[in-house]
């Protein structure tokens, strides 16, 4: 029962920590507050925009401080296990929501059900957030931001193949065709552009179009793969004609998610599926005019990867109570407010109407997604679709660049399958 | 050491056994030093290596995940790897990769050696120039080479773009063989220039008597290459071959830099695949079998080749 944990051992370890004292550190220092002290937090490094201020923001209104440690994207996962089995994780996680299944299944997050379920606004927080904090009927973590995938599509572009730049596409055929519209202008011009060799990009961008068919890539306990499936071939074939006919630069089959975004950026591509985080790029350059639109499924309907952060505690934490207040305040009007005027979706539903959806037009559509967004349940995410050389990965390249897609599907379903079984035996 | 303090105390037995007593006093004393000297060493030795050893040994016989508790497993993860496709695969990669780079290193190792054995001003010059990129690290080679080799915007491939020599806006890293030169051409590069310094200094300890003596003999300079300076220079070629094969079967960084096992994970190592299980998969446990097999599969080619040094090292 490899991957099962150690959870008594782990809870024991963090009721331990949880008597011995707060380490007391704070700058101007209250006797009164709850918490006081210092506590670390872990975030990945592309949020540091958002994360310093919201971190010199709480400091400022509290005797707890918070301690912000940047860690390269791609490798928070392995960074925050090893620190975990070193016990030196730091006091609070802010951790991609498809990881939280699996930190809280092997111990290594604190249990902290009661208190979110006294939060006054316990039922308005994202659903596709809350269902991931949550491991065996308890709760983890809380949800932080909200980044949410939707597809992205040059005005410009559409306008000058002669397409409606306020009519984007609704089904499958009309990605593809319209890619192969915006190909045909020629001069370094693509209708369409993905990160071939990202499992977690795929995993964002890709799924929806799965999701919105009908499909589904895990069952809904994430006991079992659905990888050959009609809806994932759907999908898959989309995505395989539109290389095939060159509707997509060559980068693609080698990106693994830092250059498919620069073309598009440059104004040369058509359509990318993207979140909400490439708005904020997007916007703030200003150098092309883009619409998003949902992600629609093989003959209409719609989908999203409702994805983000959740703030967890750490088994390990010295400061629980301290850590606590910041999730509390992270969670609250205030600090969602900071998020939302920062461009970030936030991810509380009651508030989305008065903080979010009001400054650009185009917020909607990223509200609407949030509400209705889907996320795979799996406490082995990381090596069945995150992995850039895992099962995903791979069955995306075998398909897409390779084309024989009833194959790649066969191998992928099988290889998932075994990997679930090892996993939930 | 205390009993070197001690005063002899009878004197009958004194006079006999005292000079014997104070030999291995001193003996010890030596000894003792020598310990203490060697003890930073040793204390360094033990850590960092005997004692992670022994953890891995230890290790490898469990089902032992990242976080969590491990599980006695045998001989499980052993019996594992030899029918882990993936590993398998990666392991046939490597000795692809061993067997393309070390050949090449060697012979353009021995080239540039050639070329700058000459005692001249010109020859340190250029020298220097071979050596230089040894000194830039793995990984920010890899980069160099990344973005250099980067369809549309890296300059090499602008450059052989406007010969007309390349198709600037290919991308070489999305081809098997593509991506597997770009890695093999950047350790080339990177390598060659200190093969280049070990076999320089090897031709350079072969006396310029023996030379003169075969070309008084009428040896022609191919005869002299392969009839005596070959021979006289095995020992620095083993050396060398060591060298290269053991950093050929642990390359990881270039892959990893350069082609992420790509294009369809056709380009993973076996150490790639070791950091695979272990901080993907988080199988501490299957990963630290599979570095001890790796670890005896290159503690047999080293024996190999030290057996063929010894034999082939006539002086």
């Amino acid at each position: 029962m490899r991957r099962k944990t150690l959870r008594t051992i782990a809870l024991s370890v963090a009721a331990a920590t949880a008597v011995a004292l707060s380490g007391c550190a704070g700058g101007g220092g209250g006797g009164d507050a709850a918490a006081g002290g210092t506590v670390t937090l872990w975030v990945r490094d592309y949020q540091e925009a958002i994360m310093k201020p919201l971190a010199d923001a709480f400091n400022k209104s509290h005797d707890t401080k918070v301690k912000v440690t940047l860690v390269p994207a791609g490798e928070f996962v392995q960074k925050l296990g090893t620190a975990a089995a070193g016990n030196n994780a730091p006091d609070i996680a802010s951790i991609d929501l498809v990881f939280t299944p699996y930190f809280a299944s092997v111990g290594a997050l604190a249990d902290i059900t009661d208190k979110v379920e006294a939060l006054d606004y316990a039922d308005d927080l994202s659903p596709a957030h809350v269902a991931q904090g949550q491991y065996e009927g308890k709760t983890y973590s809380v949800p932080f931001t909200g980044d949410v995938s939707v597809l992205f599509y040059n005005k410009t572009l559409f306008a000058e193949a002669g397409l409606d730049p306020e009519a984007p596409p609704k089904t499958h055929q009309e990605i593809a065709d319209a890619a192969a519209r915006i190909s045909a202008l020629g001069d370094g011009k693509y209708g369409y552009v993905f990160s071939g060799a990202c499992g977690g990009c795929n995993i964002f961008s890709m799924t929806p179009l799965i999701w919105a068919s009908g499909g589904n890539v895990l069952n809904e306990d994430g006991t079992k793969a659905l990888l050959d499936s009609q809806e994932v071939t759907d999908a898959l074939q989309l995505y395989r004609d539109m290389w095939a006919n060159g509707d997509m630069p060559e980068l693609v089959q080698t990106d693994n998610g830092p250059n498919a975004g620069t073309p598009f950026q440059e104004g040369k591509i058509g359509m990318k599926g993207d979140g909400t985080f490439f708005l904020g790029t997007l916007a703030s350059e200003g150098t092309v005019d883009f619409g998003v639109t949902p992600l629609p499924g093989k003959d209409g309907g719609s989908a999203s990867f409702a994805g983000g952060d959740n703030l967890s505690i750490t088994s390990g934490s010295k400061n629980p109570d301290g850590a606590w207040e910041f999730l509390e305040w992270a969670t609250g009007e205030e600090a969602q407010t900071q998020l939302a005027d920062a461009s970030v979706l936030p991810i509380r539903m009651d508030l989305l109407d008065d903080i979010y959806i009001p400054k650009d037009p185009r917020y909607q559509v990223f509200a609407d997604a949030l509400a209705k967004g889907f996320v795979p349940y799996s406490t082995v995410e990381n090596e069945l679709f995150n992995d850039n050389n895992g099962i995903w990965a791979t069955l995306i390249a075998e398909s897409v660049f390779g084309g024989d897609i009833e194959a790649a599907q066969k191998k992928a379903q099988k290889a998932a399958q075994a990997l679930l079984d090892e996993a939930n035996d | 050491m205390t009993s070197t303090l001690l005063p002899p105390a009878p004197a009958a037995a004194a006079a006999l056994s005292s000079p014997r007593r104070r030999r291995t006093g001193l003996g010890r004393r030596r000894q003792l030093t020598g310990a203490l000297l060697a003890l930073p060493a040793i204390a360094l030795l033990g850590i960092f290596f005997l004692w992670p050893l022994t953890r891995t040994v230890f290790m490898s016989f469990f089902d032992w995940p990242m976080l969590g508790a491990a599980e006695f497993a045998g001989l499980d993860n052993y019996a594992k790897a030899f029918t882990d496709a993936e590993f398998l695969r990666a392991v046939g990669f490597t000795l692809v990769y061993t067997a393309l780079t070390t050949p090449l290193l060697l012979v353009v190792g021995f080239g540039l050696a050639l070329l700058v054995s000459r005692r001249t001003r010109a020859a340190r010059f250029f020298q220097t120039i071979y050596f230089l990129p040894v000194v830039i690290g793995l990984a920010s080679g890899s980069f160099l080479w990344l973005f250099m080799w980067q369809s549309d915007v890296g300059p090499t491939t602008q450059l052989l773009g406007s010969l007309g020599l390349v198709d600037p806006a290919k991308n070489i890293f999305a081809d098997y063989w593509g991506a597997l030169l770009i890695v093999v051409g950047m350790v080339t590069w990177k390598v060659a220039g200190l093969q280049m310094l070990l076999l320089l200094s090897g031709l350079q300890s072969i006396p310029v008597e023996v030379n003169e003596a075969a070309r008084m003999d009428g040896a022609t300079g191919w005869q002299v290459f392969k009839h005596v300076t070959l021979p006289l220079l095995r020992p620095t070629l083993a050396l060398v071959l060591v060298f290269s094969v053991a950093g050929s079967l642990l390359a990881f960084d270039q892959f990893y830099i350069l082609t992420t096992g790509g294009p369809a994970n056709s380009t993973i190592t076996a150490v790639y695949q070791i950091y695979r299980t272990s901080f993907i998969q988080f199988d501490l446990g299957y990963g630290a079998a599979l570095s001890l097999l790796l670890m005896l599969v290159l503690g047999l080619v080293s024996a190999v080749q030290m057996l063929l040094l010894r034999n082939s090292d006539h002086s």
